[in-house]
C-alpha cells in the first residue's frame, strides 16, 4: 500500500511538471484518484449499468516482455484451425478454408494433461468453414458458426462435452451466404446468439439476433443491415451488445441492461466511437476485479497474408459515458496484428491473438486512460492523443514466437492459469498464463 | 459480330483432377457511329449467358473466379465522344462505361484466346468514365476519371456514386512506324468491395509494342510490365507484379503465336465451388500470394470466308507452373492442384460476321494510327463495306 500511495504521489508530481508551458493536446496525466471520484458511476442513457469509479493509475516499467511457456501442441495439420473455446478439461477448436480437407470439423481436445489431445471430432454437414465457436455460461450448448455454403449456426448438447451431440440447426435466408461470427450470451435470463451476416454481391452484411431459450427450436428475434462495409462480430454482457462495425467503428447498443426497456429484438443504439484506423473486426468489454466496467478493448484487423503477415491494433475505449465513448489507449506490434481476445478480469490481464506474432499478455489493471506525456502518442488522423500500452509497460508476456516454428494464432482462451491459442497452422497450443 | 465454340482441357485444375469444358466465349456484338465530330463506341458481351460459370483458365483471377476467367459485363463499351482538331493536335473527350485508359488493350483483341494471368494488373475496364486525350505528333496523352468498382456480374450496373473515386493516365510515344511505347498509373479506389472501405489500388504499367502488317503478313509483339499495389491506410499491404512477352507471325493468313508470362496473383479463400472466391471477401487479408509463369504456344489456321462470314480455326497449348510468390502465406500448390506444374489446351473457332475491333481500350485521339493510314479516329468512317480505322477487316492476318 505504501509503495502505491508513492507512487501516485510521484505520478501526481510528474503531472503537475508537465502540465506547465505544455500547449499539446494531452489525455489526463497520472493523478490521484481523489480528484476524479467524482465522475458519474452511471449514465444517463443507461441508468441501470454502474460503470465504476475510475481506477487508480498504475505506474510500471517497460520492459521487453517474457515467453509465455508452452506446455504443448495438440497438432492439426488436415485442415486450417479457426477460434477456440474451453471449460473445464475440454477445448474445442473450428477448422477454416481448405487445406488437404475443407473446413467442416470440429476437433475436441482433452486439455487436462500438459498436451492436447484430440478425443474426437464432428464433421458439420454442408458446411466447408467453420469460423466461430463458443460454449454457453452453463456449459450446456457448444454453437457453431458455417460460413460459404450456406451460413448457419449449428447448435450442440454439451450434456457429455467430449461428444458433443447436434439437436438443431438454424438457418435461413438472411444467414446466407455465411454467418461469420456467432457470438452468444445471456440477456435477462434467456439465451441469444448474436451472428454477423457476410456481404454478397450487393447485399450487405447483416447482424442477426436469434432467440436460443429453446435450443432445438432457435428463434431469429431481429435483424437489421449493418457496417461498413461489414459487421464483423459482438461481444454481449450485462444486456448490452458491442457491435463491430469495420469502418463505422464501435456501436454500443442497449438490448436490456439499461434498463430502459430495450430488448433484442427491439435494441437501442446508445452511442459510437470511431477508432483510429477503423477496420474494427472484435471487442471485449473489461469488468476489472473491483467491479470497473469502463474500458472496453476493441482489435483493429487490418490487411495480412494468412500464414505470413497481419496488421492491426488494439485499442482501448473508455465507455464509462455509453452514449459518447472515447479512444484513449492503444497497443501496436511491429509487423503483427491482433485477432481475437480473452481476458483474466481476476488479474487484469488481457491475452490477445497475434497471427504471426503468436499470443500477447497485457496488464490491463489500473486507469488505461492516464499516462505519462512521454507513453503518449498524437495521432494526426484521428486527432487524439492516446496512451500507448507498450510505453506504460503494459507488455508482460509474449507467446510462440520464440518457437521459430511459424505460427498464426486465430484465437486465444484463457482458463484457470492456463492460455489455449488455436493456431491455424499448428493446432491448438496449451500456455502457462503470465504471471 | 463474333464468337468463338471452344473446348479447354486443364490438367489438372482447381479440382485437383483433368477437367474438360466447352462454350462458347467472347460472343460480342461490336459497333461503331459516327456524325461529324460525335462519335459512338458499342461492345455488347454476352459471356454472361454463355459461361456464367467462367472460362477454364488457370492461374486467371479476378471478380470472383480463379482458375476461371470470370464473364465479362453485358455492356462491355458503352461510350460517345466528341473529337476535334485544333492546330494539329487531336484532341477527344468520350463519355460512358468502358475502359479507363491504363494498360495494355483488352486481350479479346489480342492474338491469343486465353486472357494472360495479368489481365487485372494490366487492365482496368467496365468503369463508369470521363477519358479525355490528346495527340501531338507521336505524343498521346489521356486522363480518365472513373468509378473504383469492378463489376459484381455481367448485369450488375456500376456504382454511379462512386464515379470520379479513381483516376488513371497514359502516355504514349510512337518513336517510329509500327512502334508503340507507354506508361500507365492509375488511382484505383476499392475495387473490390462496391460499398468502398476495401483495399485501394496504385497500378503503374509500361508496355511496348510493334504490330507490322503488310497485304499478306503480320508480325506482331507486345512486351509488358504491370505492377499494383494494395493499400490499406496508405500503407502497402500486397505488391504484386507481372511482365510478359507475347509474339505472332502470320503469313498468308496462317498465324503462329507464343507468349510467355510471370505474374503474381493474390491468393482468396475459395468457396465450396474451387473455382469461386467470396466476393466482396469479409476482411482484407489474403491467402498469401502466389507466383505463374505461363508458356502459350498458339497455331491459328487461315480463316473460311463465306461473304462477311468467317471461321479461323486455332488451338493453343499452355504449359503453366505455379509458385510461392512474396509473401507466400498458406498458398502450397501441390496442395491446391495436386502439382506445381500443369498443362492447358484450347481448341476452337474463331466466328465472325463484319469486322471487330482491332484494339480496345482506347478512345478517339488516343487510338494509334494505323501505319500507312494516319488515321486514329475510332468512329468516324462507319460506313458499310469501308475500313473503319480501329476495325480488322477481312483481310489476311486480322483476328
Amino acid at each position: 500500500m505504501k509503495s502505491c500511495r508513492l507512487n501516485l504521489l510521484l505520478a501526481a508530481l510528474a503531472a503537475a511538471l508537465c502540465a506547465c508551458g505544455s500547449d499539446s493536446p494531452s489525455v489526463d496525466s497520472p493523478q490521484d484518484t481523489t480528484s476524479i471520484s467524482t465522475e458519474p458511476l452511471t449514465s444517463a442513457a443507461c441508468p441501470a449499468v454502474n460503470f465504476g469509479k475510475r481506477p487508480a493509475p498504475l505506474t510500471l516499467t517497460a520492459a521487453t516482455p517474457p515467453a509465455l511457456q508452452v506446455f504443448g501442441v495438440g497438432n492439426e495439420t488436415g485442415r486450417y484451425t479457426a477460434e477456440v473455446a474451453a471449460r473445464g478439461t475440454t477445448a474445442y477448436t473450428t477448422t477454416w478454408g481448405a487445406r488437404t480437407a475443407v473446413g467442416n470439423k470440429i476437433d475436441i481436445w482433452d486439455v487436462s494433461g500438459a498436451t492436447p489431445t484430440l478425443v474426437d471430432s464432428v464433421i458439420v454437414s454442408g458446411a466447408s468453414t467453420l469460423g466461430d465457436v463458443a460454449v454457453s455460461d452453463d456449459g450446456k450448448l457448444l454453437v457453431v458458426a458455417t460460413e460459404r455454403s450456406g451460413g448457419s449456426i449449428v447448435i450442440f448438447d454439451l450434456t457429455d462435452p467430449r461428444h458433443p451431440r447436434q439437436i438443431s440447426r438454424f438457418t435461413n435466408q438472411e444467414t446466407d451466404p455465411g454467418v461469420h461470427t456467432a457470438e452468444i450470451g445471456r440477456v435477462n435470463g434467456k439465451l441469444y446468439a448474436f451472428l454477423s451476416i457476410d456481404p454478397v454481391g450487393s447485399i450487405h452484411a447483416k447482424l442477426v439476433i436469434v432467440d436460443l431459450s429453446d435450443p432445438a427450436n432457435p428463434q431469429q428475434v431481429y435483424s437489421k443491415v449493418a457496417g461498413n462495409p461489414y459487421v464483423h462480430d459482438t461481444f454481449v454482457r450485462d444486456g448490452l451488445l458491442f457491435v463491430a462495425l469495420w469502418d463505422d467503428g464501435v456501436e454500443i447498443w442497449d438490448i436490456g441492461g439499461c434498463g430502459t426497456g430495450a430488448t433484442p429484438a427491439a435494441p437501442r443504439v446508445l452511442g459510437n466511437v470511431h477508432t483510429v484506423g477503423g477496420q474494427v473486426h472484435n471487442i471485449w468489454w473489461f469488468h476489472d476485479a473491483s467491479g470497473g466496467k469502463r474500458f472496453a478493448f476493441v482489435g483493429q484487423e487490418g490487411p495480412g497474408s494468412i500464414g505470413s503477415s497481419s496488421a492491426g491494433d488494439i485499442h482501448v475505449v473508455d465507455i464509462s459515458d455509453p452514449t459518447a465513448p472515447k479512444e484513449v489507449g492503444f497497443y501496436h506490434v511491429d509487423g503483427a496484428g491482433t485477432h481475437n481476445f480473452s481476458v483474466d478480469e481476476a488479474n487484469g490481464v488481457l491475452y490477445a491473438a497475434y497471427y504471426n506474432g503468436g499470443v500477447r499478455a497485457i496488464d490491463v489493471r489500473g486507469d488505461l486512460k492516464t499516462c505519462l506525456p512521454s507513453q503518449q502518442n498524437f495521432t494526426t488522423g484521428g486527432n487524439i492523443t492516446r496512451c500507448d500500452l507498450r510505453l506504460m509497460g503494459r507488455e508482460i508476456g509474449v507467446g510462440l514466437v520464440e518457437l521459430n516454428r511459424g505460427v498464426y494464432v486465430w484465437g486465444v482462451q484463457y482458463l484457470g492459469g492456463t492460455i489455449y491459442a488455436s493456431d491455424m497452422v499448428n493446432g491448438i497450443w496449451k500456455l502457462k498464463a503470465a504471471k | 459480330m463474333q464468337a468463338i465454340p471452344l473446348v479447354t482441357p486443364a490438367d489438372p485444375t482447381a479440382t485437383r483432377s483433368i477437367l474438360t469444358e466447352g462454350y462458347l466465349t467472347q460472343p460480342m456484338l461490336m459497333a461503331h457511329a459516327g456524325w461529324r465530330s460525335l462519335h459512338g463506341v458499342l461492345t455488347l458481351n454476352f459471356e454472361g449467358l454463355t459461361q456464367e460459370r467462367g472460362e477454364l483458365t488457370t492461374g486467371a483471377y479476378g471478380e470472383g473466379y480463379v482458375d476461371r476467367r470470370h464473364p465479362h459485363a453485358y455492356v462491355h463499351e458503352l461510350l460517345a465522344g466528341v473529337e476535334d482538331s485544333v492546330r494539329g493536335t487531336h484532341l477527344s473527350l468520350y463519355a460512358g462505361r468502358g475502359f479507363a485508359p491504363f494498360g495494355s488493350d483488352d486481350p479479346m483483341v489480342r492474338p491469343f484466346e486465353k486472357y494472360p494471368v495479368n489481365h487485372h494488373l494490366a487492365q482496368i475496364l467496365e468503369r463508369v468514365l470521363v477519358v479525355g486525350a490528346a495527340r501531338v505528333g507521336p505524343v498521346i496523352g489521356e486522363l480518365g476519371v472513373f468509378n473504383g468498382d469492378e463489376p459484381l456480374s455481367p448485369g450488375s450496373p456500376p456504382r454511379y456514386s462512386r464515379f470520379g473515386d479513381s483516376w488513371s493516365s497514359r502516355l504514349t510515344y510512337l518513336p517510329v512506324r509500327f512502334v508503340e511505347l507507354a506508361a500507365s498509373i492509375a488511382q484505383v479506389k476499392s475495387p473490390e468491395v462496391p460499398d468502398g472501405h476495401g483495399l485501394d489500388q496504385k497500378k503503374y504499367d509500361v508496355y511496348s509494342r510493334y504490330d507490322r502488317r503488310t497485304a499478306d503478313s503480320r508480325v506482331y509483339g507486345l512486351l509488358e510490365w504491370a505492377h499494383t499495389n494494395e493499400h490499406a491506410s496508405g500503407a502497402i499491404s500486397t505488391s504484386l507484379s507481372s511482365w510478359m512477352g507475347e509474339a505472332a507471325v502470320c503469313k498468308r493468313d496462317a498465324m503462329a503465336g507464343v507468349r510467355l508470362e510471370g505474374a503474381d496473383r493474390p491468393e482468396e479463400e475459395r468457396l465450396a465451388d474451387p473455382f469461386r472466391t467470396p466476393r466482396p471477401a469479409s476482411d482484407l487479408s489474403n491467402l498469401g500470394v502466389s507466383h505463374w509463369t505461363t508458356l502459350t504456344v498458339a497455331l491459328t489456321a487461315p480463316r473460311l470466308v463465306a461473304k462477311s462470314f468467317s471461321a479461323r480455326p486455332f488451338v493453343e497449348a499452355a504449359r503453366i507452373h505455379a509458385g510461392r510468390g512474396d509473401p507466400p502465406g498458406l498458398f502450397d500448390a501441390d496442395l491446391r492442384y495436386g502439382t506445381s506444374s500443369m498443362w492447358m489446351y484450347s481448341l476452337g473457332v474463331r466466328l465472325k460476321v463484319g469486322t471487330i475491333h482491332d484494339r480496345m481500350g482506347r478512345y478517339g485521339a488516343a487510338v494509334v494510327p494505323e501505319p500507312g493510314t494516319g488515321n486514329g479516329s475510332n468512329g468516324s468512317h462507319n460506313m458499310p463495306g469501308m475500313v473503319m480505322p480501329g476495325h480488322s477487316t477481312n483481310s489476311v492476318c486480322t483476328l
